[in-house]
């Protein structure tokens, strides 16, 4: 498998190879906000080609959370950030040079402030009880892996999905309590997570 | 050229067939039942002692009700038990148990660390609870083993509580333990 893509490399050098630069915006957000319209992500991505097959990419995203019901306030609001390279294992085939196979690592991170001013926790035999959480901060570190797909539509239109294992590294300990959602990472609970993104891209050539 | 021999057009078919599966899987994810995902109860394995610790103990019948609300019957009254469920006071930091094994009783004292935990949009927030503290009568209760702290959602067995083998003879000696 190896030899098979140094060939593909070797056979494909170059070939549909220009320096670009490809923003790209995770329309999983809307999507995940028509399910559950209290929680907002929207997140904007940026991928260089800085040598053949090889991608270095930043995405940014804010997090704004508002929970209002008969038993719970939730409020929260955040960024996030993530850094990593990509690569193209499926080499550049001359006929297809805008098809993209992507294995990534990121590193991540997320800064949030959130708070639950109500809290009503129902309890059949010791009755109701009444609480409430004030504003604290919260950060997490995570490294994620995984794979995505990205191909041309036309006129330097993308379109591509990816499916990311994360690993939580670090988490603000001392939190009184633990936030719903880390931004970027997704819902807490465990130090593991897959996320699934689905992205539209438009590439802006060098040359 | 027609569409599918167009370059890339092999790709594009796996891309959105993937694309499809994968989304769907996630959209068919069981959803959540909030009286299941947000039970916080401590649960208690009866085990008969000097027996195999993974095979439970059948109490004929017992009732339970709290030290705090004496009045109010946890369980009124319980036959074939080998798994008790105690709910935790989510309001303050201990609580105490009475277990009536009739006619024999025993008081079980817990403290613990709570912890407000948001579940989700629909569901909510629990509580969850770190045990901190066991302390029991010997009545009838010979001896308790904490296997898991965390007081959570999920389906753990948090104490083994070790009662007398009535074949061996064993007695109970009245007394009172504390850890």
């Amino acid at each position: 498998m190896v030899m098979s893509l140094s060939q593909g490399l070797r056979a494909n050098n170059d070939a549909g190879y220009s320096p670009s630069v490809r923003v790209g915006l995770d329309v999983s957000g809307f999507a995940r906000q028509l399910v559950e319209p209290e929680t907002m992500f929207r997140e904007i991505s940026l991928d260089v080609e800085w040598k053949y097959n090889h991608f270095v990419a930043v995405e940014a995203g804010l997090l704004d959370i508002d929970v209002q019901k008969q038993t719970h306030r939730y409020m929260a609001g955040g960024y996030y950030l993530r850094l990593g390279p990509d690569f193209n294992v499926l080499g550049r085939k001359p006929e297809a040079p805008n098809d993209l196979v992507l294995l990534s690592l990121r590193y991540g991170f997320s800064k949030l402030d959130h708070e639950a001013p109500f809290i009503l926790i129902p309890d059949p035999y010791w009755g109701d009880f009444q609480t409430a959480v004030d504003s604290e901060s919260y950060s997490a570190h995570w490294i994620e892996a995984g794979i995505s797909l990205k191909t041309e539509l036309g006129y330097n239109v993308f379109i591509g999905w990816s499916l990311r294992g994360k690993l939580l590294l670090y988490n603000t300990r001392e939190a009184e309590m633990e936030p719903y959602f880390i931004g970027g990472f997704g819902k807490t609970g465990r130090n593991t997570g897959l996320m699934l993104h689905y992205h539209i891209y438009y590439r802006i050539p060098f040359r | 050229m027609a569409f599918h021999n167009k370059p890339g057009f092999a790709f594009r078919r796996i891309f959105f067939v993937l694309s499809g599966i994968i989304f769907l899987c996630w959209a068919c994810q069981e959803d959540e039942i909030c009286e299941d995902i947000t039970a916080n109860d401590l649960r208690i394995g009866f085990y008969r002692i000097g027996q195999d610790h993974d095979q439970w103990a059948v109490v004929d019948s017992l009732r339970v009700f709290s030290l705090e609300q004496a009045d109010i019957p946890v369980h009124e009254h319980l036959t074939s038990v080998s798994v008790l469920e105690l709910p935790l006071n989510p309001a303050t930091d201990n609580c105490a148990f009475v277990i009536d094994f009739y006619p024999i009783t025993d008081t079980l004292w817990l403290t613990y660390q709570r912890e407000t935990q948001f579940i989700s949009v629909e569901c909510g927030f629990t509580m969850f609870f770190e045990l901190t503290g066991i302390n029991h009568t010997n009545n009838h209760i010979v001896a308790i083993e904490e296997t898991t702290t965390y007081v959570t959602n999920t389906l753990d067995e948090h104490l083994k509580v070790f009662i007398p083998d009535p074949g061996n003879g064993d007695e109970p000696q009245p007394g009172f333990t504390g850890k």
